[in-house]
């Protein structure tokens, strides 16, 4: 309980500086309106056209899932190297096959050549 | 407009800061002093009754007050070492040999308009620097820098390290789409498919080191590799150290994998519509985040507070001034006088130096020698003070190498970023996962 504790005090004090930063700048600060070209995005002097927030490449987001699915493996192989002591040969086998398992959906994916970047 | 508004509107920055500055410290030096002086009985034994209260403060407080300046001086190195390899010389007007220069970096940030651009998602926008900042900070936490100096030795540290750092993927990813920008959404998703790749292959890598030692505690991990050079891990696990330095600069977003800020691409990235003090803190976590990867390189692989040899001599003077009575007391006192006149003697002689001049090279010199002294007893007999030294140093190596990194190395093109981490990183890691466990086996039989 002490260590939540500590966590949540770490993110409050971390979250308090921020904005107490921001907010003495915000206080010191000149502000100028400026005309609409100031709030325009910065997009190498050229005028925004199409949606920015619109559809994007697949790519992407075939590497985040890619990486759920090795997180999740992480999480089980960090659990089996705390009592990895306790199990030796028969812990070594066990973790052998859950990972060939999923080098075979790695590998599935390296021969789709998701892997490779387009 | 009201006197008040008009005089403060003429005011420079300088000015700003200092009308707030003056009477918010004044006032709070009274209420000090008042408090001390009403209060001053009761906290004495209030500090008797909380102290776990007291730590926790105090190791929060401690924790976030050390980033700053370790920001600053990853700040200056980064500048003034890039600039000795271009051939340049670098940061040298603002204060001793420019070392001001990223202080004035940080004010000057501080003094810029506080802007964001029509379009954006405001509520997004303000909370990603946030996220940023606070999920590299937060690593500081768990950090062991001196025997018994952590802020919290927990027992899922290494988990806790990768939840922070995930937290950093998600604000650049906030920055990224709020900012109505396409460049920054691609430099956002860039490093969101870039972190979240190399995060693989960085946690893959501390399994090793996690079956050598047997517990996720940073501190225990320490501990394990306590006693002399050959116990640290890197000899054990050699291939896991280069792949947690590559996969680790990846993570930091450090050239020569700055993909998500790559300025002849994508302008800069997630922090195109940035400016002020909201891309200020982006740049402090992204030196934070330099400074963090090179202590946990550290802390895993090169046994974080340990010294590389064993000490020599166990000095441990305890100094106890009361215990020495009167006469001891006064020749403490005398100290600083016949010790500012013995160094001052050599130079009085000299016809070119006033009396006064002497007097005062004496009194420079004999504080350094007093402080130097003081520094030294306190390196041989308190463990956390050359504790600290050992893991200060050994980070900055590390921070120099990343700064040696930027200034060699062409910056990678985005397939080969990514093949690597998936074709070549995470077999390696793997390799070495099953490697180590056999040699585990195999010992223990």
């Amino acid at each position: 309980m002490t260590e939540l504790w500590y966590v949540v005090g770490f993110a409050v004090v971390g979250v308090a500086f921020v904005f107490l930063v921001i907010g003495l700048s915000w206080l010191i600060t000149h502000r100028n309106r400026g005309d609409e070209h100031k709030g325009r995005p910065y997009e190498s002097g050229i005028d925004t056209f199409g949606d920015t927030w619109g559809r994007f490449g697949i790519s992407y987001y075939i590497y985040a899932l890619l990486f759920v699915a090795f997180d999740i493996e992480i999480v089980f192989i960090y659990l089996w190297a705390l009592v990895f002591r306790d199990l030796l040969l028969g812990g070594f086998v066990a973790m052998l096959v859950f990972v060939l398992i999923l080098l075979v959906g790695l590998g599935y994916a390296w021969r789709k050549g998701v892997l490779t970047w387009r | 407009m009201s006197m008040a508004v008009v005089t403060w509107q003429r005011l420079n920055v300088v000015g700003k800061i200092l009308a707030i500055a003056v009477p918010v410290l004044i006032a709070l030096g009274l209420v000090t002093v008042g408090v001390a002086i009403l209060a001053g009985p009761f906290a004495i034994e209030f500090v008797g009754d909380n102290v776990p209260l007291l730590r926790f403060v105090a190791a929060i407080g401690a924790v976030l007050l050390l980033t700053i300046p370790t920001a600053f001086v990853v700040i200056f190195m980064e500048l003034k070492v890039i600039a000795r390899m271009n051939l340049r010389v670098g940061p040298d007007r603002v204060g001793p040999y420019g070392t001001a220069m990223s202080v004035v970096h940080g004010l000057k940030f501080l003094s810029k308009e506080d802007f964001a651009p029509l379009g954006v998602d405001l509520q997004v926008f303000t909370i990603a620097p946030v996220v940023v900042f606070v999920g590299s900070v937060m690593t500081f936490l768990v950090i062991p820098f001196a025997p018994g100096l952590f802020g919290l030795d927990m027992n899922v540290g290494v988990l806790y390290l990768f939840a922070m750092g995930g937290l950093t993927v998600v604000g650049l990813l906030m920055a990224g789409w709020a900012s109505f920008n396409k460049y920054s959404l691609l430099g956002g998703l860039r490093s969101a498919a870039q972190m979240v790749s190399y995060e693989i292959p960085l946690t893959l890598s501390l399994v090793g080191v996690v079956l050598l030692a047997g517990t996720m505690s940073l501190n225990q991990m320490v501990l394990a590799q306590s006693g002399s050079i050959a116990d640290w891990y890197v000899w054990q696990q050699p291939l896991a150290f280069v792949i947690f330095i590559i996969a680790g600069i990846a993570e930091a977003n450090r050239s020569p994998f700055d993909l998500t800020e790559a300025d002849q691409e994508i302008v800069a990235g997630f922090a195109t519509e940035y400016s002020g003090m909201r891309f200020g803190f982006f740049f402090f976590a992204e030196y934070v985040n330099v400074f963090v990867v090179s202590a946990l390189i550290v802390t895993f692989f090169l046994g974080g507070w340990t010294a590389p040899f064993d000490w020599p001599f166990p000095v441990a003077v305890a100094i106890d001034p009361l215990a020495w009575g009167v006469g001891s007391l006064v020749a403490i006192l005398a100290l600083p006088v016949v010790g500012t006149l013995v160094l001052a003697a050599p130079f009085w002689l000299s016809s070119r130096i006033t009396t006064l001049q002497a007097l005062v090279i004496g009194f420079i010199l004999f504080n350094v020698v007093a402080i130097g002294l003081v520094l030294g007893w306190a390196f041989v007999s308190l463990d956390w003070v050359s504790g600290l030294f050992w893991f200060f140093a050994k980070s900055y190596v590390f921070v120099f190498f990343f700064v040696w990194l930027r200034g060699s190395l062409p910056r990678v093109r985005i397939d080969q970023l990514m093949g690597f981490a998936w074709k070549w990183l995470l077999p390696a890691a793997l390799l070495n996962i099953f490697v180590t466990a056999a040699a585990i086996v195999i010992v223990n039989r």
